[in-house]
């Protein structure tokens, strides 16, 4: 029988999420609006393995969908506002 | 009874590491003042929610978290058509200022001139629409949805006459009803619960397929630029 230790997911999860915030407040080149952008992902990915362990199929897919499409917002908008000569 | 032994045991760690995510973002949010980076931290805030809500571990989670993650998604295109808008305004008023053609997302001018976009949208888009109303509820939203927007990204219509836009909000406002009054039901009425979870299930797709339609029409404007 193959075992997959859940907790260790489920720890590896919440330490990739807090370390990700943390990265997105205080990592180094976040004054560029796009590293910042980046680095909210590697917390999306932890708490996607904690939605794993809890078995929410729905809300992993959800939450894959819905992150996909605020990147792609939030593109738009850095895009948009630095062309426009804005201070982002 | 309804938990199982393991979510319990995982209760208190995922409470904790919400609440440690949420402090992080919200601190970032006050000590930055740019309106651009406030608006990514709040992404991390609402990670921080989903956290606490999946520590519950029962269905009642995941129907909980759906909402969520798409309220988020209203809120963060919102905002930023905001903050476009208002940036749009000072350069309007500043004469010295010279107002570059609207830009995209896409640096090249991004033409999509296959042929299936001329000859097959319209029964595509059709079968998807027709599918998704049959599955009903989130996912039938979701792929009549992508029906429609395929249908917007491959007709050559230009921008969205505001007759439409209203028409659009109507039938949201009707979705909102069917929703709660079907939920009401339950309640008062349990005998009828097929009857309910119908009308919520129908609710929500029109609700869901309305919102990710508005979505690709939005994205259309950024396409069609030369």
């Amino acid at each position: 029988m193959l075992m997959i230790s859940v907790s260790l997911f489920f720890y590896f999860g919440i330490f990739l999420a807090i370390v990700g915030s943390i990265a997105t407040a205080w990592g180094p080149g976040v004054s560029d609006p796009v590293v910042r952008t980046f680095n909210t992902e590697i917390a999306a990915i932890g708490v996607c393995l904690v939605l794993l362990c809890y078995n929410h199929v729905l809300a992993l897919l959800t939450l894959l969908a819905t992150t996909v499409i605020i990147t792609l917002i939030l593109f738009r908008a850095i895009i948009r506002l630095e062309e426009m000569g804005a201070d982002v | 009874m309804y938990v199982p032994q393991e979510f319990i045991s995982m209760y208190l760690p995922a409470i904790y590491a919400g609440l440690i995510v949420g402090f992080i973002g919200t601190m970032a949010i006050a000590i930055n003042r740019r309106e651009l980076h406030i608006l990514i931290l709040t992404d991390i805030v609402g990670l921080a929610m989903i956290f606490v809500v999946s520590a519950v571990g029962t269905d009642l989670a995941e129907a909980l978290i759906l909402p969520g993650l798409v309220v988020e998604l209203a809120e963060t295109l919102a905002i930023s058509e905001i903050l476009i808008t208002r940036e749009m305004r000072k350069i309007e008023q500043d004469p010295r200022a010279n107002l570059t053609k609207s830009s995209s997302i896409f640096p090249q001018a991004f033409s999509l001139n296959m042929e299936i976009m001329t000859t097959a949208p319209n029964f595509i888009a059709l079968v998807l629409i027709g599918y998704g109303i049959f599955l009903t509820g989130f996912t039938g939203g979701a792929v009549a949805g992508g029906g429609i927007v395929l249908y917007a990204l491959s007709k050559k219509a230009r921008g969205l006459p505001v007759l439409m836009l209203d028409g659009i909000a109507g039938v949201s406002g009707i979705a909102w009803c069917l929703w709660i009054i079907g939920f009401l039901l339950f309640f008062v009425t349990p005998q009828y619960w097929l009857l309910s979870l119908f009308l919520a299930a129908c609710g929500l797709l029109l609700k869901v397929a309305s919102k990710v339609g508005l979505i690709g029409l939005l994205m259309r404007e950024d396409i069609d630029n030369e």
